[in-house]
């Protein structure tokens, strides 16, 4: 029973972080297992600057993310067309490397912190990246 | 003309900057340390990118996080503010290298400023009078007795690499020359990075004038009048004003023209500040040249009409200056006080922590330039500067009038949070400042 409780929450929290907007509401029920879930206007705040990311939902109980260490461009493989140093439902472990920021041609290691599963890549490949930055969803 | 800038800077200078490249309908880029994520520029520039975490060496003293933020944000140009990056050689070279212009003077100059004993030879060499010292560093604390015997005491120790008084020392015995000096290098190293020292004569009851210049790249160069900066605690300036008063015009003509005749020698671009002592006998004396914006740069504004910010992008943008020397007039009397968050009853300790009040003076005449707000959060991690405000008048004594009016006007409430707002009003009204016979011994 509990099982399928932490599956539920597991489905929640990988629905939370690719969700395109903050959530508003959420909803779950355990018997007969049901979710709902109900987004916010995708329109941005007036006055929010565009380059300044949205802060992250609070609700994302269970997930960790591997932030940006540095302003800089986001790669996932050590060279282009190389396999990706992770991947959507790989596990990683504390201290794995999984990205690259690249700042003023320094290539900069990118480590996750916790152990879990990869739930989302949240910065695309190439991409410049804030310091601080969620890169990597990591459900624990 | 420049279609973004990117501000490398915070505070009130961030806001100051994004301001006038909104009137110039430029693009302004803000970049924000996490402490900075509130900052009111994140909000009044266009777009703003979070560079870093607290520490400035991480975020605004950090070159590649910057020009990353200028890559990501697509900036042409940086602004560099006061401060920071703002004099630093290899920053307006790494600029360069990532083909983005660097709102300052070129590299080479500034590395020629930057050593404060090279820049004394340079100008003696153009024909500017220094004060008996030193044109290189001083390497042994019996050379530093040996200047001191030959120049006299009391003598001034500065870094080589410094500016902006920090970590100057004043030696008046000759007992604490050696210790002087040592502990002059300890300061330098750790404030500057470089532990290099000189010695300069020590003018005992001077007044500190320093002259806004404005240099661009087809050989033009003018000035916009001085700034009296002789209210100072600690080497650190607490009002200015400007023009200067009680000096005779004829004086203050020979010290502009210096100013005039050293930025040509330096090939100076951009603005830039030449800061003087002028001594009893109406003696003057070349101290050091500042490569950019200064922070008491707003006097300058209020008395001349002329938009330093402006001035500076123009320049960076290889434009010709319309301005020329005998357009320019000094019109009335400003005076700016900076306002920190510090506590004078406690040895003007900073008094972080966030403002719940906040009501800024107003009304005819009175500019405040400040980042701060009702429910900001005076971040620990930088300095304490919250406002500066300035008056502006017809003469000095409606200028002080109007300044103290707007200090007393000044409401900022906060847990812990104290400000040297009453402090300034009580130096306004000091006797040896309203009648203009101060100097830089005005508080000790």
């Amino acid at each position: 029973m509990t099982d399928e409780l932490d599956e539920a929450c597991t489905s929640v929290a990988r629905l939370l972080a690719a969700s395109p907007a903050p959530v508003r509401r959420l909803r779950l029920q355990h018997g007969d297992l049901m979710v709902e879930m109900e987004w916010a206007e995708t329109a941005a705040p007036e006055a929010a600057p565009a380059a300044v990311p949205r802060a992250p939902e609070s609700s994302d109980a269970g997930l960790a993310y591997v932030s940006a260490p540095m302003v800089g461009v986001f790669y996932r493989a050590p060279k282009p067309g190389e396999e990706p140093f992770v991947r959507e439902g790989d596990t990683v472990r504390p201290g794995q490397q999984v990205a690259i920021i690249e700042a003023m041609k320094i290539m900069i290691p990118v480590e996750a912190e916790a152990a879990g599963e990869v739930v989302k890549i949240l910065a695309e490949d190439g991409s410049p990246v804030e310091y601080g930055e969620h890169l990597i969803a990591v459900a624990g | 003309m420049f279609e973004s800038v990117l501000i490398a800077n915070r505070g009130e200078i961030a806001v100051r900057v994004a301001r006038t490249c909104r009137e110039m309908g430029i693009r302004s880029i803000a970049v924000y340390s996490t402490a900075d994520r509130d900052s009111a520029v994140v909000r009044i520039a266009d777009d703003a990118v979070h560079i870093g975490p607290a520490p400035g060496r991480r975020s605004y003293l950090s070159p590649p996080a910057i020009v990353e933020a200028a890559r990501l944000a697509g900036a042409e140009a940086v602004h560099p503010g006061y401060g920071f990056l703002s004099e630093d050689p290899d920053f307006a070279e790494i600029c360069a290298a990532n083909d983005l212009t660097f709102i300052g003077p070129p590299p080479d100059v500034m590395a020629r400023l930057a050593d404060k004993a090279r820049t004394r030879a340079l100008m003696a060499a153009a024909g500017l009078p220094i004060l008996p010292g030193t044109t290189h560093a001083v390497e042994t604390p019996a050379e530093a007795r040996e200047t001191a015997d030959r120049i006299g005491l009391p003598v001034i120790i500065k870094a080589v690499a410094g500016g902006g008084g920090r970590g100057v020392r004043v030696v008046r015995d000759a007992g604490e020359l050696t210790t002087g000096y040592l502990e002059s290098r300890a300061a330098a190293q750790a404030l500057f990075g470089d532990s290099r020292v000189y010695l300069e004569r020590f003018l005992e009851s001077a007044r500190h004038v320093e002259v806004q210049v404005l240099a661009d790249t087809h050989g033009g160069v003018i000035h916009l009048g001085e700034r009296d900066c002789s209210v100072q605690r600690r080497h650190q300036k607490l009002i200015e004003e400007s023009p200067a008063p009680g000096l005779p015009d004829e004086l203050l003509d020979r010290i502009r023209t210096a100013a005039v005749t050293g930025a040509r020698a330096a090939g100076y671009v951009g603005a830039g500040t030449f800061e003087f002592l002028v001594g009893r006998e109406n003696d003057f004396h070349l101290m050091e040249v500042n490569c950019r914006l200064q922070v008491e740069h707003p006097v300058t504004e209020m008395v001349t009409g002329v938009d330093l910010v402006r001035e500076q992008i123009l320049i960076a943008a290889g434009e010709r200056m319309t301005l020329r020397q005998e357009d320019v007039r000094l019109d009335g009397v400003a005076i700016e006080c900076r306002v920190n968050a510090e506590d004078p009853a406690r040895d003007f300790l900073p008094t972080p922590g966030v403002v719940t009040t906040f009501l800024p003076p107003g009304g005819q005449f009175v500019r405040v330039d400040t980042h701060g707000y009702a429910g900001y959060r005076v971040p620990p991690d930088y300095d304490s500067l919250l406002a500066k405000v300035i008056a502006w008048a017809p003469d000095r004594e409606q200028a002080m009038a109007r300044m103290r009016r707007a200090l007393g006007e000044f409401g900022i409430e906060g847990q812990g949070v104290r400000t040297t707002a009453p402090y300034l009003r009580d130096l306004i009204d000091h006797p040896l400042f309203r009648t203009a016979k101060h100097d830089t011994g005005l508080i000790s």
